[in-house]
């Protein structure tokens, strides 16, 4: 296998590369790539700020529910049988 | 020392003591927060009013045993988690028996790379950097992005990308092994990443 993977193989990989669960080899040869390759380093950039992105976007309180409130009445009204 | 303020403590005091009413003003300020974490596991509003349901038993339940190391927020919430994911064990899913469509990478020449050089791509991690009306539209996006996810892939996002569980506990959780769960974890961020593309890069989209 050649040290330094294709931008398919890297892009396939970036999670397992993120959470170190490669070989060392692997890891060394997508590490070079993403230092020589704009597209992929900005992938993997992407990649990590997603989590991010998702947690303000869906993070911020919203007003209850009624499908939340129903929960709760369906509870208490189990509880007080 | 506590992370309950007295007005909780008091409230769990008294929901302890088979007091509904304390316990309905205990959970009424978080129930947003639980409703919504249930509903983004489930993927529909039937499955998660019942798993919500039943994590509010379970937390009624086990109240005596909350000990205050956590908010009771946080407490609250990894059960109605835990509540969703026992939802989802007992339903069956079509749309995750299906063949999981390409990812939308590339493209690539034929020794795996890219087939054009693309510039620009700078991620701009900061929602309050767009304008209101852009984070409307990306919040939307997101969550039909989201919902077309398989079940079994957009748990993984959740609990993994907006909930911050170990990737071992998620296998746990879901009787798969861990490079399962990272195989659907990658999956479902280059998809997420694929739809809210035009948003987030910085520059020409």
């Amino acid at each position: 296998m050649r040290l330094m993977p294709s931008c398919h193989d890297v892009q396939m990989e970036l999670t397992e590369y993120l959470e170190g669960t490669l070989p060392l080899r692997r890891r060394l040869g997508i590490w070079l790539h993403l230092r020589l390759c704009r597209v992929c380093a900005g992938v993997l950039r992407g990649l990590r700020a997603l989590p991010l992105l998702a947690r303000q976007l869906l993070g911020p309180a919203e007003p209850v529910p009624d499908a939340a409130l129903r929960a709760l009445a369906r509870m208490q009204q189990k509880q007080s049988d | 020392m506590t992370a309950a303020s007295p007005s909780e403590q008091d409230l769990i005091q008294r929901s302890t003591t088979g007091d509904s009413d304390a316990f309905g003003a205990l959970v009424q300020p978080h129930l947003g927060l639980f409703y919504n974490g249930v509903l983004r596991i489930l993927g529909n509003e039937a499955d998660a009013e019942d798993a919500l349901q039943d994590a509010l038993i379970s937390i009624h339940r086990d109240l005596p045993r909350f000990e205050g190391r956590s908010r009771f927020s946080s407490w609250g919430y990894r059960i109605c988690l835990n509540a969703a994911l026992m939802v989802r064990r007992s339903r069956v899913r079509i749309r995750d028996m299906e063949r999981p469509d390409p990812l939308p990478l590339g493209p690539f020449d034929d020794r795996g790379h890219h087939q054009e050089s693309e510039h620009g791509t700078e991620w701009q991690v900061e929602a309050q950097a767009h304008l209101l009306v852009e984070q409307q539209e990306m919040r939307a996006v997101l969550l039909r992005a989201l919902d077309e996810l398989p079940d079994s892939h957009r748990i993984v996002f959740v609990l993994k990308d907006m909930e911050d569980w170990e990737t071992e506990e998620i296998a746990e959780h879901l009787l798969v092994p861990a490079g399962t769960v990272r195989q659907r974890l990658h999956r479902a961020r280059v998809q997420l990443q694929a739809r809210l593309r035009t948003y987030i890069l910085g520059g020409r989209p």
